[in-house]
């Protein structure tokens, strides 16, 4: 471990924000590799085999590993230094950044980074974090699990499931569950609307006459080897279980697709600032955390709905990284960005007077609205406004804010009113 | 007041005149229906203390079914006409300390548990603490082995090479007015033998706790008290036990003894029938059932159902001692649970107490949630329930004595009870084992001659933890073998190797909960999200097992229904 590879920027992570973060930051001038605990680099995208992605960043409706795989050839060719199968142990920040790694041919090694982006995704929450009771049998699996025995490792999990959640993985795991063979009994969803995608409702339950069923959930799991069935309950406006409602439903699978939590946690000892409604790291439009030189993007950041405003980010990092690296920074001079009525997050949280390019926003509804109109403001100043015939919350909303239009101010709001 | 007449007395009390009060075998027996559980439980308390050697509750729950315990489906006579000296019923923490107890003797010892794993019940479900030796009375059993048990745990971690934290408790009194008492409790365990104890002010426990419950009016700091992962004691045990030359049978249930007059001369399984010389009932929550089979029933257990959340490993930076805050004043036979450091870096609550009827019933309910959320996360004032990573139940072994029965039989030669053994049982083991183990040798020396084992070796070969290596030790481990090179589960960054190696230990491990007891590959934040499907394969490659043939635990607990395509796909992505 003596003598220490050193690099302008460090990527953790090599799926699409990791690897866009990387191509843009090789693409600034900067010396980059990417770090990725997988044998294979593409992240999430390796197992999402359905269509769909992207729409906007290729106009063309891609499968997960197509679109992978356009930033992997992209990154072999510019012969970025990229290291699979290596788990990152350790970080620490001594003038850069210093990782610690482990793999199977070098070992423990330590590499040296100006700037280190984190492009590290998300897990899933899981039965317990949703406080489903019971035993514990086999058969109860998160919907991504799920997507990777069937579609990776080919393995049907089970027979005949019962999904609860109705986000986007879940949706579209009922309909590859049906495709292999299983039966799926219905997909239940604690709140009044589906957190899917409005196509994915379609495409994966409508055209497969599998049920919805809205302000339902799942609280128990029957079964003590393999589940045997499960507990459904309807829940009141304040998403508790109604006594009286519960019904038995026959399985031998509970799929979960009840959220997903970025993975920020190896962040930690750096004490960089996370945003609690986000789950990811609180960042300026440069994706800029509070600790100099570390940036995020991706699904760390925030979870997405579409990956190719995940690349968008990964790009956004990536340049930010190299240019912190190259020493072309200026000192941020940081105002904060709020999130105020009716708006769930946004990201950035803190917009950079100094930073004079376009300035990507994303934010998500708190509840599904029609006809309404969202404001930028700086004090008494509207920076910005624009109007929505519909705001629901699975659908994150991107506007593009003109640096122009930033004054000195010290505090920014974004709100969504009638 | 004592006898048949007082437990007839104090069933009264209870609105209970109709049960029948008997004695047998010095053991007073209650026959007759009640209408609910609680009323069962009552009557069996109601019966405790009255001068007999134990309560047999018989009593009848109108509308319950008889509980019986799970089973393994395999039948097979893959052990019928061996020969032992010793066979020990229980792959419970005790079982397994007394398997290896006994292999300091030159002795054929067979341990068999009807579980696919050792460690299943009690002994993995419980909050891993050492106890100090405060709660039991004096002349218990209890308080005995507690304190004995407790000193001994330094040199089994030592020689098994499980982490051991002695990290202190507080027990904080919640009252003002409990602190008048402060130096009464303390003389009084300080009398009992507990060593170190201070007693601390409200100021001096919020400067050693800062994020301690302002609830709290000082506290007793009990300096012997630690933390262990108590399915690795348990399996740090077995594992010795069987380099030492002890067999382990899993899967293997005692259905019966084929008795000799007073003398058991064969052990009943679904594997055929064994020879022993001697038999160790450490059968947890069936003990009672045990010893019916050889005609000494004089104790019931009942199950005391016991719930634990663990919390993210983010917490652990956020407390040092194991915090309690016990009712002083209490009609339930349990401090109450608490916050606790655990050995991997996580805090765990719980755990709270619930008599239940069904002995094997390790099901969760909001209730027990509840409890824990409500009482037990406010001891330290920065937890939320957003902390909670997973949580599951056991079943404590409980007689209605609340004491230990750690004897040979009166009534059969070759039988020896380590029976009710509930908290502080993890903390007591060490010594309950070190006893069992010698009233053992001592039936086997009636009729023969016992010599040590010339071989014994009471280290434990430790596999690799690579958790617990420097970065140099690590990179040399995995220069060496590069499968500690790739790390299969994330959250708890567990290699490869060390999955492989608990597949292939000494008490193999061939199923993903055995491998998260052995490794905790699984146990983490993701809760094996991540890390199943890999998981899955290695078990398949080592085992030779197909994929779908693979368990997540018991036989039955399978992962997966099929395979969807042919052979040749591409593995570790």
């Amino acid at each position: 471990m003596s003598s220490m590879e050193s690099w302008d920027v460090i990527v953790i992570g090599a799926g699409p924000a990791g690897l866009a973060a990387a191509l843009a930051a090789h693409g600034a001038g900067a010396r980059v590799c990417i770090v990725e605990r997988e044998v294979r680099p593409g992240g999430i995208l390796k197992q999402c085999i359905h269509d769909g992605f992207g729409l906007v960043r290729f106009e063309q409706k891609l499968s997960g590993p197509e679109y992978a795989w356009h930033d992997i050839r992209a990154v072999r060719d510019a012969g970025i230094q990229l290291y699979t199968d290596t788990f990152l142990l350790q970080l620490e920040r001594e003038e850069g950044f210093v990782l610690t790694l482990q793999n199977k041919e070098r070992a423990v090694f330590q590499l040296k980074a100006r700037a280190l982006v984190a492009a590290t995704g998300c897990r899933e929450r899981t039965s317990r974090q949703v406080f489903i009771y019971g035993q514990r049998p086999a058969g109860v699996y998160t919907a991504g699990t799920v997507q990777r025995l069937i579609n990776i490792q080919g393995y049907l999990p089970g027979r005949r499931c019962v999904i609860l959640g109705s986000g986007d993985i879940g949706l579209i795991m009922a309909r590859r569950l049906t495709l292999e063979g299983a039966e799926v009994v219905g997909v239940y969803e604690i709140k009044a609307e589906p957190s899917g995608l409005s196509r994915n409702i379609v495409q994966c339950l409508e055209d497969y006459n599998i049920p919805l069923h809205l302000a339902q959930t799942v609280t128990a799991v029957h079964g003590s080897e393999r589940v045997e069935g499960v507990s459904i309950c309807r829940v009141g406006p304040d998403l508790r279980p109604i006594p009286g409602t519960e019904e038995y439903i026959p399985c031998d699978t509970l799929i979960l697709s009840v959220g997903l939590i970025p993975e920020n946690d190896i962040l930690r000892p750096l004490g960089v600032e996370l945003d609690r409604r986000t789950g990811g790291p609180r960042v300026d439009q440069r994706l800029h955390s509070n600790v100099p030189g570390l940036f995020s993007c991706g699904n760390a950041l925030h979870v997405n709905d579409l990956v190719d405003y995940v690349s968008e980010s990964g790009e956004t990092a990536g340049k930010a990284a190299a240019e912190f690296a190259l020493g072309g920074r200026k000192t941020p001079q940081r105002v904060p960005l709020l999130a105020r009525g009716n708006i769930q997050y946004v990201v950035p949280q803190y917009l950079d007077l100094e930073h004079n390019a376009p300035a990507v926003i994303y934010f998500r509804g708190e509840c599904t609205l029609s006809r309404v109109e969202m404001h930028l403001l700086s004090g008494e100043k509207v920076l910005m406004r624009r109007r929505y015939a519909v705001i629901r919350p699975p659908e994150m909303e991107r506007v593009v804010l003109n640096p122009a239009e930033l004054t000195e101010s010290n505090e920014i709001i974004i709100s969504l009113g009638g | 007041m004592t006898g048949v007449r007082a437990v007839h007395k104090a069933l009264n009390k209870l609105g209970l005149a109709g049960i029948e009060v008997s004695s047998r075998h010095q053991a007073v027996v209650l026959e007759g229906e009640v209408e609910s559980w609680d009323q069962y439980v009552a009557a069996g308390y109601a019966a405790a203390g009255k001068g007999f050697r134990g309560v047999v509750n018989d009593i009848q729950v109108n509308g319950l079914q008889g509980d019986t315990p799970y089973l393994p489906p395999d039948r097979d006579n893959s052990l019928e006409g061996e020969d032992f000296d010793a066979v020990i019923i229980g792959g419970g923490v005790v079982g397994c300390a007394v398997a290896r107890e006994l292999t300091r003797w030159n002795l054929r010892i067979a341990l068999v548990e009807k579980e696919d794993d050792v460690a299943k019940q009690a002994s993995s479900r419980n909050n891993g603490m050492i106890h100090p030796g405060l709660a039991p009375s004096r002349g218990t059993k209890k308080l005995d082995y507690n304190l004995r048990g407790n000193e001994m745990y330094s040199q089994a971690a030592a020689e098994l090479g499980f982490e051991l934290k002695r990290c202190g408790s507080l027990v904080l009194l919640e009252k003002p007015w409990y602190r008048l008492f402060q130096p009464a409790i303390k003389a009084w365990a300080t009398k009992k033998g507990v060593p170190g104890i201070e007693s601390i002010s409200r100021q001096s426990v919020q400067q050693r706790e800062p994020r301690v419950t302002s609830r709290q009016q000082g506290a007793l700091f009990l300096p012997s008290t630690g933390v262990v992962a108590p399915y690795k004691v348990t399996m740090a045990y077995a594992e010795n036990a069987v380099e030492n030359g002890a067999q382990v049978f899993l899967n293997t249930a005692v259905l019966g003894f084929d008795m000799d007059r007073d003398r058991i001369r064969g052990v009943i399984t679904n594997r055929g029938v064994l020879q022993s010389g001697v038999v160790i009932n450490a059968a947890g929550v069936w003990a009672d059932r045990v010893a019916a089979y050889a005609h000494d029933r004089f104790f019931t257990i009942h199950g005391r159902k016991g719930t634990i959340a663990i919390l993210d490993k983010n917490t652990s930076s956020l407390q040092k001692y194991v915090l309690g805050m016990p009712q002083l004043v209490s009609k339930t036979h349990s401090k109450g649970g608490g916050v606790n450091p655990t050995v991997e870096g996580n805090l765990l609550m719980g755990p709270n107490a619930v008599e239940v009827p069904h002995r094997e019933d390790w099901g969760t309910t909001p209730q027990d949630m509840e409890y824990l959320v409500q009482r037990l996360m406010g001891l330290n004032t920065s937890l939320k329930r957003g902390d909670i990573i997973t949580y599951f139940a056991g079943v404590r072994a409980c007689t209605f004595e609340e004491d230990f029965i750690i004897q040979p039989s009166d009534s059969v030669q070759n039988l020896v009870h380590a029976a009710g053994i509930q908290s502080p049982g993890l903390a007591s083991a060490p010594a309950i084992a070190q006893d069992v183990a010698q009233m053992a040798v001592n039936i086997l020396q009636r009729r023969r001659e016992v010599k040590p084992n010339p071989t014994f070796r009471p280290q434990r070969r430790v596999v690799p933890d690579l958790s617990r290596l420097s970065f140099s030790e690590r990179a040399e481990l995995i220069r060496k073998n590069p499968a500690y090179g790739r790390i299969v589960c994330r959250c708890e960054v567990i290699s490869e190797g060390e999955i492989v190696d608990a597949i292939n230990g000494p008490v193999p491990a061939t199923n993903l909960d055995a491998i998260k007891r052995r490794v905790r590959a699984g146990m983490g934040r993701c809760q094996g999200g991540f890390c199943t499907p890999s998981l899955v394969e290695i078990v398949a490659r080592e085992t030779g097992l197909k994929p779908q043939e693979v368990c997540k635990g018991r036989p039955g607990s399978n992962l997966l229904a099929a395979e969807t395509k042919a052979p040749g796909r591409e593995a570790n992505v």
